[in-house]
């Protein structure tokens, strides 16, 4: 071996791994102009709208600094829509991890059919929102609807009478929808949490003598600690700005009961026209959103190796 | 002994009872819809409502697809899902691939960006978006629609397709490209038939994902003969005289393939979704 061969290797190497360096790097372009083009951009573009008068039926637009948010904060029935969304949002996500949790725990059980029932439980991941929206609207139409019908019979609701048109129920309705079609997500995560805890822990706890309940609380429950934070930061992501289902079984009604932000952006962008003012509800929106997204993508892990 | 051997009963019968009660919670809704669509005119608004039809009939299915929009409808979820299936297979796979095979600098940028990215909610694409759309004259396409989707679909089917991708053994690859094939070529000959199952799931999910797609789609086509079916279905519940039999009808046909593409990738879907969605 001479001197000669031994400087020149190292360099042939770089050279071959910085061009397979490349093509790597280049297989991922495609996917990240897009992201560029059509989620940065369209961001961005929100901002700076919620800094104009823009409308829809205007041509022109012109730079009104802060206005916008002046005018959301000093609409009174903003605090109301605010508090709305922050109802929904609990309530929708309080209900699908526990309702998940205890589903997952059920269903982990060595059961016969167990797989099958599995699948069947995660069905309303996929059932489109319109037809949730569509069914419910009808099982709770006031005359004809097998729950209204249910409900008068019991005398919990007057006759023609209907759950959807009643200012109190009417929120807690659409919770249970949204939980209805977003508990199979928690569902599927915690159960694959569950797989994966330790089963000498579980062994060593019943040697000593603790009872279900106990390693449950003891055990189980601080295992699925990191799951559930995670888990419940992207479901108030999801959720807070979710806008199919209450727009569709509600339509933010009765008189605004059911009003969120989601509906609020929407009915200033295509009700109103003032697309300025619309940016700049969801840039509220948004900028307690990318909290919790930044939160999100620390602690998932998922950008670990 | 004995006690042990009750309470064990006890808690097999506890059990059996709370999973038939979900069954029915999950199952209700879609079993009455279903059940409703195959109901006479007079049996849909009987009182007190009764379970199963008495004659079973096809009328709103029928009267459903004997208006032209309701084919359109299907046709156009059809194609706009389709393409966003390919799309999303085809930029997915190169994606994951890259982020899974390479070691890059930018590549944990890239990562953390298209996990942001699929946390950003349509509503606040929804303005933008038809800003852009507009400007380009695309409302008369169904290209600013298929993009759209493609903002929800794409960083979740990288997501999904980086799970495949990453239980491959690197071995494989190391030692095609000893035999000095380039990266395309491992690409498409060593990696991607291994993982074509996962790739076939990923691009069904975001089909699935397109085809029940709402906000973007409704907001983003004008053009009656452009809808989809969710936005034409949509329309049918908010308007002021409805159709209940026709509806259940419509929203009977929009679900059941959806449920049955979900019921073929599952399995597919389970694995990848526990092993990368959210570590704990």
């Amino acid at each position: 071996m001479t001197s000669g061969t031994m400087l020149k290797r190292p360099r042939l190497i770089t050279s071959y791994e910085r061009r397979h360096k490349l093509i790597g790097l280049a297989f991922a372009i495609p996917v990240m102009v897009f992201l560029l083009a059509f989620v940065l951009y369209p961001v961005l573009y929100n901002v700076y709208l919620s800094f104009t008068n823009a409308s829809l039926i205007k041509k022109t637009s012109s730079f009104v600094g802060f206005d916008n948010y002046v005018k959301i904060f000093s609409n009174k029935l903003f605090l109301k829509y605010f508090w709305n969304t922050i109802r929904w949002t609990f309530f929708s996500v309080l209900g699908q991890l526990v309702l998940g949790l205890g589903i997952a725990l059920l269903i982990a059980r060595p059961m016969k059919g167990g797989t099958a029932l599995r699948s069947f439980l995660l069905i309303p991941y996929v059932v489109p929102a319109v037809t949730l929206a569509l069914v419910s609207k009808w099982i709770m139409n006031s005359d004809y609807g097998i729950v209204s019908y249910w409900l008068q019979q019991a005398g919990l609701l007057e006759a023609r009478q209907s759950l959807l048109a009643m200012q109190g129920p009417a929120m807690w309705v659409v919770v249970i929808l949204n939980v209805w079609r977003s508990y199979p997500f928690p569902m599927l995560i915690y159960w694959a949490a569950l797989k994966s805890i330790d089963k000498q822990i579980y062994e060593a706890a019943t040697v000593d003598g603790a009872g279900k309940w106990k390693t449950f609380l003891h055990i189980t429950l601080p295992q699925l600690k990191n799951t559930t934070i995670v888990l419940a930061v992207l479901r108030i992501i999801w959720t807070a700005t979710y806008y199919d289902l209450i727009f569709m079984v509600t339509g933010g009604g009765p008189s605004g009961s059911t009003t969120h932000l989601p509906i609020l952006i929407y009915q200033a962008s295509f009700g109103s026209y003032q697309i300025g003012y619309a940016a700049a509800i969801s840039m509220i929106l948004g900028v307690l959103m990318f909290g919790c997204i930044i939160f999100y993508v620390a602690k998932s892990g998922l950008t670990e190796d | 002994m004995k006690s042990m051997k009750t309470s064990k009963i006890t808690t097999g019968i506890l059990v059996g009872i709370l999973i038939v009660f979900l069954v029915v919670i999950v199952g209700f809704p879609l079993a009455w819809m279903a059940l409703s669509s195959l109901k006479p005119g007079v049996e849909l608004f009987t009182i007190p409502p009764k379970i199963m039809p008495q004659n079973w009939s096809l009328e709103w299915y029928i009267q459903a697809f004997s208006n032209p929009n309701v084919i359109r409808y299907f046709l156009n979820s059809l194609l706009i899902a389709s393409v966003v299936m390919v799309v999303d297979m085809l930029l997915g796979t190169l994606t994951a691939y890259s982020l899974t095979r390479f070691r890059y600098k930018g590549r944990k940028l890239i990562l953390i960006c298209v996990l942001a990215a699929y946390c950003v909610p349509p509503i606040m694409l929804m303005l933008p978006l038809y800003k852009i759309v507009n400007a380009f004259g695309m409302p008369e396409s169904h290209i600013g629609v298929i993009i759209a989707h493609l903002t929800v679909t794409l960083p979740f089917s990288v997501w999904l397709l980086v799970s495949f991708f990453k239980k491959l053994p690197k071995e494989i690859n190391e030692a095609a490209v000893m035999d000095g094939a380039n990266e395309m070529q491992v690409f498409l000959k060593v990696e991607l038939p291994l993982c074509v199952s996962g790739v076939l799931s990923t691009g069904i999910m975001a089909f699935i994902m397109s085809w029940n797609e709402f906000l973007l789609s409704s907001v983003l086509i004008s053009k009656e003969s452009m809808k989809t079916l969710t936005v034409g279905l949509a329309n049918y519940i908010s308007s002021t005289h409805i159709d209940w039999g026709i509806i259940m009808a419509l929203g009977t046909i929009t679900t059941i393939p959806v449920i049955i593409l979900f019921a073929l990738v599952q399995k597919y879907f389970v694995e990848g979704m526990t092993a990368g969605a959210v570590k704990g």
